[in-house]
C-alpha cells in the first residue's frame, strides 16, 4: 500500500504547496514533470477529444470521461454489451498519445505470466532473464478483461494499483503515465467471470459506452464503410506533455467544502439501508482525483460540488453492492446513488458571510430532507 | 452512459416490521388494544365537555362503560381477527347489549336481549329525550331518555370513529366523529365547549393518529413510518400547535368568550330568539353584551309598561314552558276579552303603538290586557284565557301595530279588600303541582303563613323576594347549575338566594299557588327607555317613544284576585318597576327595596323613568355622558387599525428592501461576493425558484436561467449577469483562497474572485431581476414585491421555532412511549 500513501500525500501536498508557495507553476521537483498552463491544458485536451470523437460518433461524455481517468492517473473500465465500440475507444484514446501500447486479449486460458512476464533461462548467458510481459506499456488494453480466469484477472492487481511488476522477487518499475483500459461485457453473458470486488475497486470509473443516437449511427455507417478510421489517427500529444497534464491535474484547488461534500457522499452510501457495500476511502480519493481533472477539463483550477457529480455515478456505481431487497425492488447502483446523490445537502450558500473561511460546515452526515432533482 | 431510469430512492426499501415478517400469518399485537384505548379517550373525552349541557356528572358512568364496552368488544375481536365487517357488526351488537342492561335491565330477557316491552320502552324513552332537547334549556336535567340517546350516540361515534380509523384506513377523518360529539356543547353551552373536554378530546385524536402510524397493520403505512419517522413528529407538532392556537386565539380576539357559538346571539342570523319557549331564551337574551332584538314602542300609558308575550302556568315538569292551548285559541280580529268582570271604579285605557324591528318569536309582545290590535301582517291567535297572541304562520319580526289596551285602576285597598274565594278560573292556574320541592313549601309557609288575606300573603312574598337576603345575578346560576327553570331549579334558588327574574318570578308564582293565590308567570319587557324620539299615532297626537332590547327581558308574577283580574307584582330586585298598589309604603320594610322604589319611580313624571342606575348592566349604566368618548374612540381604533395593517401589509416589502441595501453596501469589502450571492439566491426564491439543499450553485444558477428568457434575446445581459455572480461566488466559495494583501504574483490575478465587486453586484442583479420580472405572471410579480417569499420564509421560521422545539420534546417523550408500549402490552 506504499503507493496509496503516496497519492494521499500527493493531494494533501499539493494543495499545501498551493497555500504555501506563491508560484507553484516555477516549481519544479524531482521526478515530477512541470504542470501546464491553463491554456496549453487545454489546447491539449482539446486535441485529444476531438480525435477521440472524430474515430467514435456521438460519444463525447465517455471520451471525455476516460481522458479524466486518464488525467486522474486511474483506470478504465468500459463495460457494455459487445459492439458498441468499446474497444475502439480505448484504441482511439491510446493512439492520440505517442506511447508504447499494449494489447491483451484476455481469454480463458491466458495465464498469469503472459501478463506481467516471466524469467527465462538464457542459455547464451547462462542466466535467468526476465521478459516483460503485456503491461509493460504505458497504455495497456485488456480486452474482454472478464473473460479470463480470476487467477490472471488478479495478476494485473499490481500493476494497476503499485505501477509495478515483481517476478521472482524482482520488482520492475512500469513507466509513467500508466493506465489500464479493461473492456468487459457485462457479466449476465455467457462464458465471463466476474471481476472480483477487490479488482474492481482498482479501477477509477466504469463507463458504458451506450447505443449512439441514431445520427451518430448513419454517421458510422457512412464513414466506416470501406476504412477503419483508426487507421488515419496520428498522435496528438506527447508522452511528456501527459505527464505535465497530469502534473496539473494534481494541483488543482480543493476547498475544505468539497472535501466535506465528498466524505459526506462516502458516508451517505455506507449509510443507505439500500447498500450492503458502501463506497471505500480508496474510492473517495479516485472520486476526488476524477473530480480534479474534470475540472481541469473545464478549465478551472478549483473543485465544484458539480464536478463531484459529474464523476460520482462514474467512479461509485461499480463499486457498491446493493440490498439483495433493494436489488430485488428493481434498483439499480446507479439509480441508488443519484438517490442518495439528490438529497444530500451541498454546501450551497454562505449562512453568514461573516463566519468565512468555514472551517465548520456543514455536518458531512446525510441529512434526511427532501432533496430537489436537478 | 446507459443507466437504468432514474426511481425515486427508497421505493425498495422493505424495513423489517417488529411484527410482519418472522411469522406467516401477521400477528396482531397491541394495535387494536392501543386504539380501542385512544378511541375510548377520544370519544370520552369529548363527551366531557356535555357537562353543562348535562346537569351534574351523574349520566358520565353510563357513558363511560358504553364507550368502554363497545371500543374493546371492537379491539377483542380484531384481536381474533375476525372480519372487519363482523368486527363493525360485532361493535352493534354490544352496543345494543350494552345500552339494553343499563337502560331496559327489567323489560329484557337476561338483562341482554330485548323483547318487544323493550322496544315500547325504547319509544317512551326516546320521546322523552325529545321532549327535553325541544322544551328544556342547558343544563338539562339527566333524565334517563336523554341520558340513553346520548350513551347511544357516543357509541355510534365509537363505532364511526373505529370504522374509520381501522378498516377504512383514514385516521384523521375520525376527527369528523369527534367533531360531531363536540358540536353539541358548542352550540348550547353559553360557555362553549370548554378547556378539558376539548384538550382530552384533541389528545385521544392525537393518539388515533399516533396509534395508526406506530401499528398500521397495512404495510404501506408502515413502509412510511419507517422511512419517515419525522411523521410522528410532524403530527404531534402540528397537533399541538393547532390546540394551542385554538385555545389561545379566542383569549386573544375580545368578546369571543361568551354567549353560544360561536360567539354569541350576535352572529345568530335568525333573530334574537327563535325558540318555541320564552323562557329557555331568556336567560340568554339578558346575557348579551350588547342589546340585539330591539323593540320600540310609542304609548300613552301613564304607569311603566310591560310588555307581555307569554305565560306559564304549569308548574309540573321538569322544565316549564308555555302551554299554547291550541285548541281553545280564537282567531284575533275583533275584540279580545279577558273572560272576567273587573269590579274596579276605573279603567286606565293605554293606546300603544310597537314596532318589533328584529325581534323574533311567535308570540307578539303587546302590554296587558290588549283589547285591540290593529295592523298586524299575517294570521294571529290569542289564548282567552291568558291573552297571549300567538301568529300560526308568522313571527313577530318586523311588524308595527297598534294595542289598545286596559287595566284596572288598582290600589292597596281595592286589592286588601278582595276575597280570597276565588271563582271562574281554570284549574290550569291554582293547581299545586305534586313535587314541589320541601325547601319551596317550607319558605312559603314561613313567609306567608301567617298573613290572612290573599293580598298581604303577595306582599309578603314580594317583600322576601326583595329582601336583602337576596342578590340579583345572572351568572350565578349558570355557575352553581341552576341556570333554566323548574321546581328543582326553584330549590336551587331558595337555597343561593341569588338568580335573575325567572327566577324570583317563578319563586312568587309557586309560593302563590301554595299559598291559595292562582298565579302564572309572565314572560316579556321590562319597561324601557325613553329614547327621545316622538312618533304620531293616530287619533292620539305625538307620543313618546320607548325602547327595549333583549338586555330587558324579564319575567314577572300575575296573580289573580277576585274582582279585579290578573295583577301583575314585581318581586325582583333592581329589575322593572314595583306597581304602587305593590309598594310598602306604609309598612316597614326592609330599606333596600324602599330605595329601589323610590329610584324607580319618580312621582311626577308619567312616563316610566329611564333605566336605573342601579342595574347590574354595563350599557344601561353608561348614561350620556360618555357618548363622545365612544364616538370618538371607534374612529381612533379605526385609524390604528388602518394604519397598522398598511405597515403590517408593507412590511416584508420593507424588509426586504432594507436587506438588499445592506446586502449591496458591504461593509467588509471581502463580503461582496457571497452577499451578491445571497442576494441572487432570495432574488431566485421570491420569483418562486428557491434553491434547492442538493443543487449545486451552478445547478442552481442553470435552473434560474431556465426561468429567463432565451440566451441572446432581451435577457442576454441577465443571462451574462448569472453567470457572472455564480462564477464569482464558486471561485469565493470553492476556489484557492486569494493571495494575502502582498501578493505580488502576476499569474495569481487569475485566482483572486473579484468578479462580482460591491457596484458590479448591485449592476448584475438589477439586471437579473429585471428579466425576472419581465419574465414572471403578474402575481408572481405582486408576490415577489409585496410578500417575498425569501423574507417571509424567514418570518415562519422564526415563529416557528418555539413550535419545533415543543414538537422535538414531544417526539422525544412519544417515541419512548411508542416503544414501551408494545413490549408492555404483549
Amino acid at each position: 500500500m506504499e503507493s496509496h500513501r503516496r497519492t494521499a500525500n500527493d493531494v494533501s501536498a499539493a494543495t499545501g504547496n498551493l497555500a504555501g508557495v506563491p508560484d507553484p507553476v516555477s516549481r519544479l521537483n524531482g521526478h515530477r514533470p512541470a504542470a501546464m498552463d491553463g491554456e496549453s491544458f487545454h489546447a491539449a485536451s482539446q486535441r485529444i477529444l476531438t480525435t477521440v470523437n472524430t474515430v467514435i460518433d456521438g460519444k463525447s461524455d465517455a471520451a471525455k470521461l476516460a481522458l479524466t481517468v486518464l488525467l486522474a492517473q486511474g483506470h478504465l473500465l468500459l463495460e457494455d454489451v459487445p459492439g458498441v465500440g468499446k474497444t475502439l475507444l480505448a484504441k482511439t484514446l491510446a493512439r492520440t498519445i505517442d506511447c508504447t501500447v499494449n494489447r491483451i486479449q484476455f481469454t480463458p486460458d491466458l495465464l498469469p505470466s503472459d501478463v506481467t512476464g516471466v524469467s527465462i533461462y538464457n542459455q547464451a548467458s547462462r542466466l535467468f532473464e526476465f521478459r516483460p510481459g503485456a503491461v509493460f506499456a504505458n497504455i495497456v488494453i485488456g480486452d474482454e478483461i472478464n473473460r479470463a480466469s480470476a487467477k490472471t484477472q488478479s495478476a494485473l492487481l499490481e500493476c494497476m494499483e503499485e505501477h509495478q511488476v515483481t517476478v521472482d522477487g524482482n520488482s520492475y518499475r512500469l513507466d509513467e503515465p500508466f493506465m489500464v483500459v479493461a473492456t468487459q461485457n457485462p457479466i449476465e453473458m455467457e462464458g465471463t467471470y466476474p471481476l472480483p470486488e477487490a479488482q474492481r475497486d482498482r479501477f477509477m470509473a466504469r463507463i458504458s459506452m451506450g447505443y449512439p443516437d441514431k445520427d451518430a449511427e448513419i454517421e458510422m455507417l457512412e464513414t466506416h464503410q470501406a476504412t477503419s478510421p483508426l487507421a488515419k489517427v496520428a498522435a496528438v500529444v506527447t508522452t511528456a506533455d501527459v505527464a505535465a497534464m497530469i502534473a496539473s491535474v494534481q494541483q488543482v484547488y480543493v476547498s475544505q467544502a468539497v472535501k466535506e461534500y465528498t466524505v459526506s457522499v462516502g458516508r451517505a452510501t455506507r449509510e443507505s439501508p439500500l447498500l450492503r457495500l458502501g463506497a471505500s476511502p480508496r474510492s473517495m480519493l479516485q472520486l476526488l482525483r476524477a473530480a480534479k481533472a474534470t475540472a481541469a477539463l473545464d478549465g478551472r483550477d478549483f473543485v465544484l460540488p458539480d464536478d463531484v457529480l459529474q464523476v460520482a455515478e462514474a467512479v461509485l456505481a461499480h463499486r457498491i453492492i446493493l440490498d439483495r431487497k433493494a436489488a430485488g425492488a428493481g434498483e439499480t447502483p446507479h439509480s441508488v446513488l443519484r438517490g442518495i446523490l439528490s438529497r444530500l445537502p451541498v454546501p450551497h450558500t454562505p449562512a453568514e458571510p461573516a463566519r468565512q473561511p468555514r472551517s465548520t460546515g456543514r455536518s458531512p452526515a446525510p441529512v434526511a430532507g427532501v432533496g430537489r432533482n436537478h | 452512459m446507459t443507466m437504468a431510469p432514474a426511481r425515486t430512492p427508497g421505493t425498495g426499501k422493505q424495513p423489517a416490521s417488529p411484527a410482519g415478517t418472522s411469522a406467516g400469518r401477521p400477528r396482531v399485537g397491541a394495535f387494536p388494544w392501543a386504539m380501542a384505548a385512544s378511541i375510548a379517550v377520544a370519544v370520552c373525552g369529548a363527551a366531557l365537555s356535555l357537562n353543562g349541557v348535562l346537569r351534574g356528572w351523574a349520566w358520565y358512568w353510563p357513558v363511560l362503560t358504553t364507550v368502554l364496552v363497545v371500543s374493546f368488544t371492537l379491539a377483542a375481536l380484531r384481536a381474533v381477527r375476525a372480519q372487519p365487517l363482523l368486527v363493525t357488526a360485532g361493535g352493534f351488537l354490544s352496543l345494543g347489549a350494552i345500552l339494553t342492561l343499563t337502560f331496559f335491565r327489567g323489560s329484557s330477557l337476561l338483562g341482554l336481549i330485548p323483547t318487544g316491552a323493550t322496544f315500547t320502552e325504547l319509544q317512551r324513552l326516546v320521546r322523552r329525550a325529545s321532549e327535553t332537547v325541544l322544551a328544556e334549556t342547558a343544563p338539562v336535567a339527566p333524565n334517563v331518555g336523554i341520558v340513553m340517546v346520548i350513551c347511544a350516540v357516543l357509541g355510534l361515534a365509537v363505532i364511526l370513529v373505529d370504522a374509520l380509523a381501522v378498516p377504512l384506513g383514514m385516521p384523521a377523518a375520525t376527527g369528523v366523529g369527534l367533531l360531531a360529539i363536540l358540536v353539541v356543547p358548542a352550540m348550547i353551552k353559553p360557555q362553549s365547549v370548554g378547556f378539558f373536554g376539548f384538550t382530552v378530546a384533541v389528545a385521544g385524536y392525537l393518539m388515533i393518529l399516533a396509534c395508526s402510524q406506530w401499528f398500521a397493520p397495512d404495510a404501506r403505512t408502515q413502509a412510511d413510518s419507517a422511512r419517515n419517522p419525522g411523521q410522528v413528529r410532524r403530527a404531534a407538532l402540528t397537533g399541538s400547535a393547532a390546540l394551542a392556537a385554538t385555545l389561545l386565539v379566542p383569549l386573544a380576539i375580545p368578546g369571543f368568550d361568551q354567549g353560544t357559538f360561536p360567539q354569541g346571539s350576535r352572529l345568530n342570523p335568525w333573530g334574537t330568539s327563535t325558540g318555541l319557549n320564552p323562557m329557555i331564551t331568556l336567560g340568554n337574551s339578558l346575557r348579551t353584551p350588547d342589546g340585539s332584538g330591539r323593540i320600540t314602542y310609542a304609548t300613552n300609558a301613564s304607569v311603566p309598561l310591560y310588555l307581555r308575550s307569554v305565560t306559564v302556568d304549569h308548574f309540573d315538569g321538569e322544565s316549564w314552558g308555555p302551554d299554547d292551548r291550541n285548541a281553545s285559541r280564537l282567531p284575533l280580529g275583533g275584540r279580545i276579552d279577558p273572560g272576567y268582570a273587573v269590579l274596579a271604579d276605573e279603567q286606565l285605557q293605554q293606546v300603544t303603538a310597537i314596532d318589533t324591528g328584529t325581534f323574533t318569536s311567535p308570540y307578539l309582545p303587546v302590554p296587558y290586557a290588549p283589547e285591540t290590535v290593529r295592523g298586524l301582517d299575517g294570521r294571529w291567535t290569542w289564548d282567552p284565557a291568558t291573552l297571549s297572541i300567538k301568529g300560526t304562520d308568522v313571527s313577530s319580526r318586523r311588524q308595527e301595530y297598534v294595542v289598545t289596551s286596559s287595566v284596572p285602576k288598582l290600589s292597596a285597598g281595592l286589592l286588601a279588600q278582595s276575597s280570597s274565594g276565588v271563582r271562574d278560573i281554570p284549574d290550569d292556574f291554582t293547581r299545586v303541582p305534586g313535587n314541589v320541592p320541601e325547601i319551596v313549601r317550607t319558605t312559603a309557609g314561613t313567609v306567608a303563613g301567617s298573613a290572612s288575606s290573599p293580598y298581604e300573603k303577595a306582599m309578603a312574598i314580594q317583600r322576601f323576594l326583595r329582601s336583602a337576603e337576596f342578590t340579583y345575578s345572572l351568572q350565578s346560576p349558570v355557575q352553581n347549575g341552576y341556570d333554566g327553570n323548574g321546581l328543582s331549579v326553584l330549590a336551587d334558588f331558595l337555597d343561593q338566594k341569588s338568580g335573575y327574574c325567572i327566577h324570583y318570578a317563578s319563586a312568587m308564582a309557586v309560593m302563590a299557588r301554595l299559598e291559595g293565590i292562582p298565579s302564572r308567570i309572565a314572560v316579556g319587557y321590562a319597561p324601557g327607555r325613553l329614547t327621545g324620539a316622538t312618533v304620531t299615532v293616530a287619533g292620539q297626537g305625538t307620543l313618546p317613544e320607548f325602547e327595549v332590547d333583549a338586555r330587558d327581558a324579564h319575567a314577572w308574577p300575575e296573580l289573580y284576585f277576585q274582582g279585579l283580574g290578573w295583577v301583575p307584582f314585581e318581586p325582583t330586585p333592581s329589575r322593572g318597576v314595583v306597581p304602587e298598589y305593590a309598594t310598602d309604603s306604609s309598612a316597614p320594610t326592609a330599606p333596600g327595596s324602599l330605595d329601589n322604589n323610590d329610584d324607580l319611580i319618580p312621582d311626577a313624571t308619567p312616563a316610566p323613568a329611564p333605566v336605573p342606575s342601579a342595574t347590574p348592566l354595563p350599557a344601561p349604566g353608561t348614561g350620556g355622558g360618555s357618548d363622545d368618548g365612544l364616538q370618538l374612540l371607534p374612529w381612533l381604533f379605526g385609524a390604528g387599525g388602518v394604519l397598522g395593517v398598511a405597515l403590517l401589509a408593507a412590511s416584508p416589502h420593507l424588509v426586504r428592501t432594507a436587506i438588499r441595501a445592506r446586502r449591496l453596501r458591504p461593509r467588509d469589502p471581502g463580503d461582496a461576493v457571497p452577499l451578491a450571492w445571497t442576494e441572487m439566491l432570495d432574488l431566485g426564491t421570491d420569483y418562486g425558484v428557491a434553491p434547492g439543499s442538493s443543487e449545486t450553485p451552478r445547478a442552481y444558477s442553470t435552473r434560474l436561467r431556465g426561468h429567463l428568457g432565451e440566451p441572446g434575446g432581451m435577457d442576454e445581459a441577465a443571462h451574462r449577469a448569472a453567470v457572472a455572480l455564480t462564477a464569482g461566488f464558486e471561485r469565493h466559495r470553492f476556489g484557492p483562497p486569494p493571495p494575502s494583501a502582498g501578493g505580488q504574483d502576476a499569474d495569481d490575478g487569475g485566482r483572486t474572485g473579484t468578479g462580482a465587486k460591491g457596484g458590479a453586484a448591485s449592476g448584475q442583479l438589477a439586471a437579473l431581476e429585471l428579466a425576472l420580472r419581465a419574465n414572471a405572471t403578474l402575481p408572481q410579480r405582486l408576490r415577489a414585491a409585496w410578500l417575498p417569499p425569501s423574507v417571509m420564509g424567514r418570518l415562519g421560521r422564526i415563529i416557528a421555532a418555539p413550535f419545533r422545539a415543543a414538537g422535538r420534546a414531544l417526539a422525544v417523550t412519544a417515541k419512548a412511549a411508542a416503544r414501551s408500549w408494545p413490549v408492555r402490552s404483549r
